[in-house]
């Protein structure tokens, strides 16, 4: 193997660079192991220690990554601002004479960001699945899909050029519809593997296009590009670029292409108006949520924005969308959060509206707010889904908050971390989440690329209130109160189905069309196992703490959300207000030589320390206000009017009757387009006059003409005499004519 | 008319009557009998040419060994005896004739006329019938084609054996 | 045989090619046809051979190839009765086999290819 590095830096970058390929090169690997040799290993060893050595053998390649990541961090940090960006290409893939796409890796603060909260809470996560995961069936398939998820996310955020970010982009997108039907036999998890796959196709259509468009535009400017160039797609010949080669280009070209590029961003971090698959992804199992749909996968989106921010500077009709579309996301979802019951979904939301944040700030040039909201997101938004699986698991996995109440009695450890992540999301100093939280909301109030920023600052602040609130609302419900309402008689016993399957088992019985595809041998196997594991929420039951690979996870991800924004927020323009500036390397991402000047034009507008002073009181304050209203409607338990949601919470809880609204639109009247399009066209035309009307016609034609197959070889003979004295003569009259 | 062109009309006419017995004659081994006398005088058509490889080769493949499989065949299946195996449709006869006539006056039409005027007698050089040269020319330019037919006679021997096996 | 000129073979060589046709037509025997087809053969190679005789090779130049345009009649002629020698042996080996199954080798009973 031979790698070609490159770098800004005069002298040649360094050849620790390399090892950048381990990162990604590890978990690959790691999910060969899993694939090829993860049942066997489990059968021959037996399931106690088979499943030690697997669960070791899939966190160690991730643990490496994030090992090897810390090491180029620091390498990178120690180099100089304005040349952090090493490129190592190892060979090239697609090599044609109008385009040559090497495989090659890009390492830059960015790139390392997002490679560091993969690797690093991807392997707290990877730990705590080998607790979580610990009684399943399918024990080395889980973790193959974690693996290969993991290996293809690194590829997304690494790539150096969009087809290397469109594999990994259709990688995760694959191993979320895996790991979402993961628990295959319900065929509740299967459609809603379906819904995220199909979903996420219409974002992947705008990004395709949007490869295609920028691909179109830079091969016809070959002459701006340097001498010989051919890498039409690569970052670092596109970014810096991007100014001069779209010059020449009209608004409707310049616009396009960072939409297009917005619209496979939306699809992928369920923003409006494509979020619909998210809630249904809690089908998952509870380390898929926190990985994939929390803290990671779902984050590529804003990765995206960031690392193509340059199209979306040139275009202010864009930026205005991105940061329109971030907005009402957020509160939406916000909102819709209220009405949930179920615990899963209302993190799920609490990840979309999230999202929108991250988005918002993207759209007001804040991009490095943005990014810093993904980190700090992934550390609370993790712990808390790590948290909520630790809850589901200590409640027997049922899934409805009314059922839960004064946990904090039963599993203390899991109180404590959630409720430091409570704060973090909430935004309560000096918890991460304040900082880029805090972050954002400034960035919008001082941005300069939209109209009237103030209106988006005020929705980014309701938005604070609602998280604050609806967060409030589902930890009060879970840890708080003095009832403990599953020891009520007959508890909200539809909530069954919102359960979730960890042993699979249940589908085989209650529903046995389900279990269509299962031999008889695999339902009884199933029915078996069933009868060992299976437990449900009884009055009886009593609630116990989650083994110890599953709380360490929790309480690193504590640490991490506790201390984590504070220590970069470095990031944090406020910085020196604050005091806090820690030497880290995250400084000069977005150097000019990657190309970002509006950024520096935006802060410049913070002159006024009592407006900044004034911000962060009014975000601390939106963060209180929320905790300390909602805290009084559910510290006593749950009030008797939310035992069946009414009215507006309902309404809410049904997302305002959009996921409705959008499957009679799409998929009902789709359906009947396509069964009408099917009967009129494919069996109508199709099959009809082609297929089986050539069928017939030449049927009717083979009727006719065998009663001249007469079997009679006599009779050939002489058709064959007649021809040839035919066939002579035609050419003997037409060559002496 | 010189010597060489008398020659030629008898043998001309012995042929084309051989061939009608071929074709008239009821008895099976008639047709065969005509057919060993047509290929015959065509072997001496041939020496008449100069080209007495292939006269010789007429002599041992026709009349010899394919001939003699026909007679071992009519022999076998004992099908010596006169027999009404031919068509006995006045109409069909008729126009099996006046197809073979059609075809006939053809290739007249065209030869004659044409072939006439531009008759330059024979232009082959000495000896180009000859052993030596048709053993040089199959063995060089034609060996290919050579090598290809001897696969086919192989692959022919083996067929004839397969169909001839009996099958219990 | 001096003096005879091309179109005497060629229209000999016409008679008999005509004289097999009909025979293939109007005969019920196999056999027969066979040799028919033995017989439409022989005139081809009748052909071959008075045209490599009396073939003017007016394209070709050199010594060589008036030569190799003269041998081609000829190797025509090998290869026709290599492949009819084949032919001959499973055509026969056929109708022995058909024999063997029906007793009887009317052609026109044989029309088990009838569509």
């Amino acid at each position: 193997m031979e790698f070609i590095t490159t770098s800004h830096a005069e002298h040649a970058p360094d050849p620790v660079f390399h090892w950048a390929w381990l990162i990604l090169l590890a978990p690959i690997a790691g999910f060969l192991f899993q694939a090829a040799l993860g049942r066997r290993i489990e059968l021959a060893l037996g399931r106690g220690a088979g499943r030690k050595l697997l669960g070791f053998a899939a966190v160690l390649p991730v643990l490496a990554g994030f090992v090897v990541s810390v090491l180029l961090a620091i390498r990178l940090a120690g180099m100089d601002e304005h040349s952090r960006l090493v490129i190592t290409s190892w060979f090239p893939w697609i090599d044609l004479q109008t385009l040559l796409v090497p495989f090659e890796l890009r390492i830059d603060p960015l790139s390392l960001t997002m490679c560091l909260i993969v690797t690093g809470v991807g392997s707290l996560i990877h730990i705590y699945a080998t607790g979580y995961m610990a009684e399943d069936r399918d024990y080395p398939r889980f973790f193959t899909y974690f693996n290969l998820f993991i290996a293809f996310m690194l590829m997304l955020v690494m790539g150096n050029n969009l087809p290397l970010v469109f594999i990994g982009w259709e990688g995760v997108g694959l191993c979320s519809y895996l790991l979402i039907g993961y628990w295959y036999q319900d065929i509740e998890n299967a459609k809603a593997a379906n819904k995220a796959f199909i979903v996420n196709r219409i974002g992947d259509w705008g990004f395709a296009l949007g490869i295609f468009l920028l691909y179109w535009v830079y091969a016809s400017n070959q002459d701006l590009l340097p001498l010989g160039e051919r890498r039409y797609l690569s970052f670092d010949v596109i970014l810096p670029l991007a100014e001069q080669v779209l010059a020449g280009y009209g608004p409707l070209v310049v616009s396009a292409i960072p939409l297009l590029l917005f619209v496979g961003a939306v699809g992928k971090s369920a923003q409006w108006p494509l979020y619909l698959w998210l809630p249904d992804a809690m089908a998952g199992p509870t380390p898929v949520s926190a990985l994939i749909h929390a803290a990671t996968m779902v984050t590529a989106g804003v990765y995206l924005v960031a690392r193509t921010h340059v199209f979306f500077e040139l275009s202010t009709l864009s930026m205005a969308v991105v940061a329109g579309i971030g907005a009402f996301t957020a509160l939406f979802a916000a909102t819709v959060a209220f009405g949930q019951t179920d615990i899963k979904k209302v993190l799920a939301y609490s990840t979309v509206s999230q999202l929108g944040y991250m988005f918002l700030a993207c759209g007001v040039g804040a991009f490095g707010a943005g990014m810093f909201h993904v980190t700090t997101h992934a550390f609370f938004k993790a712990l808390l889904f790590l948290g909520s699986g630790a809850v589901i698991a200590a409640m027997a996995h049922n899934q409805d908050l009314r059922n839960y109440g004064n946990l904090r009695k039963y599993i203390p450890i899991t109180y404590w971390t959630m409720l430091i992540a409570w704060l973090a999301i909430a935004g309560i100093p000096p918890f991460a989440g304040f900082w880029s939280k805090d972050e954002i909301l400034a960035g919008a109030f001082f941005s300069n690329l939209v109209q009237t920023p103030q209106i988006l600052w005020l929705i980014g602040w309701v938005t604070a209130f609602l998280t604050a609130g609806y967060m409030t609302r589902m930890m009060m419900l879970t840890f708080y109160g003095n009832e403990e309402r599953w020891r009520k008689a007959e508890a909200h016993a539809h909530a069954v189905h919102t359960h979730e399957h960890p042993h699979a088992e249940h589908a085989a019985h209650e529903e046995h069309d389900t279990a269509y595809f299962l031999s008889e041998d695999e339902v009884r196997a199933l029915e078996e196992e069933e009868h060992e594991h299976h437990h449900d929420l009884t009055p009886e039951h009593e609630p116990h703490e989650v083994v110890p690979s599953m709380w360490l996870p929790l309480a690193a991800l504590a640490v991490l959300s506790l201390v984590g924004g504070a220590a970069l927020s470095g990031f944090n323009p406020f910085a020196h207000l604050l005091g806090w500036h820690l030497p880290h390397l995250f400084e000069g991402w977005n150097h000019p030589s990657v190309g970002l000047s509006v950024l520096d034009e935006a802060s410049a507008f913070r002159e006024s320390a009592a407006i900044e002073w004034a911000l962060i009181g009014a975000s601390i304050g939106a963060a209180v206000l929320g905790i300390g209203l909602f805290a009084r409607r559910y510290i006593k338990g749950l009030p008797g009017s939310e035992a069946e949601p009414q009215g507006l919470q309902r309404l809410a809880g049904e997302q305002w009757l959009y996921d409705r609204t959008m499957v009679r639109l799409f998929v009902d009247t789709g359906g009947k387009f396509a069964n009408a399009f099917y009967r009129i066209f494919d069996s109508g035309i199709i099959d009809g006059i082609f297929v089986n009307g050539s069928a017939k016609l030449m049927g009717a034609m083979g009727l006719l003409l065998r009663r001249s197959q007469t079997g009679s070889v006599r009779f050939y003979a002489l058709i064959i005499a007649i021809g040839a004295a035919v066939a002579m003569s035609y050419v003997i009259y037409i060559t002496t004519r | 008319m010189s010597l060489g062109v008398v020659v030629f009309l008898v043998m001309a006419i012995v042929i084309v009557l051989s061939a009608w017995g071929v074709v008239v004659a009821r008895n099976p081994v008639r047709s065969a009998l005509s057919l060993v006398i047509n290929f015959f005088t065509l072997a001496l058509l041939y020496f008449g040419m100069h080209i007495d490889l292939l006269g010789i080769s007429q002599i041992l493949v026709y009349t010899g060994l394919i001939m003699m499989l026909f007679l071992f065949c009519i022999l076998l299946l004992n099908l010596g005896a006169p027999d009404t195996l031919f068509e006995q449709s006045l109409f069909k006869r008729s126009v099996a004739w006046f197809i073979g006539g059609v075809l006939v006056l053809a290739v007249a039409s065209q030869v004659i006329g044409p072939l006439a005027v531009a008759d330059a007698g024979p232009s082959a050089p000495q000896g180009f019938g000859e052993a030596g040269s048709v053993g040089k020319a199959l063995f060089t330019g034609w060996v290919y084609a050579f090598e290809i037919a001897s696969v086919l006679l192989l692959v022919g021997i083996v067929g004839s054996i397969l169909l001839a096996k009996r099958r219990d | 045989m001096e003096g005879v000129p091309l179109y005497g073979y060629i229209l000999l060589s016409a008679l008999m090619f005509a004289i097999g046709t009909a025979g293939v037509i109007i005969k019920r025997n196999p056999i027969i046809i066979f040799m028919c087809i033995e017989l439409m053969l022989n005139a081809a190679n009748l052909s071959f051979l008075a045209f490599a005789k009396y073939h003017t090779a007016p394209l070709a130049t050199t010594a060589l190839e008036k030569w190799n345009v003269h041998m081609t009649g000829q190797m025509a002629v090998v290869f026709v009765m290599a492949v009819a020698a084949a032919e001959v042996a499973v055509g026969l080996g056929i109708i022995m086999a058909i024999f063997r199954m029906r007793h009887g080798v009317d052609i026109d009973e044989m029309s088990a290819m009838r569509g």
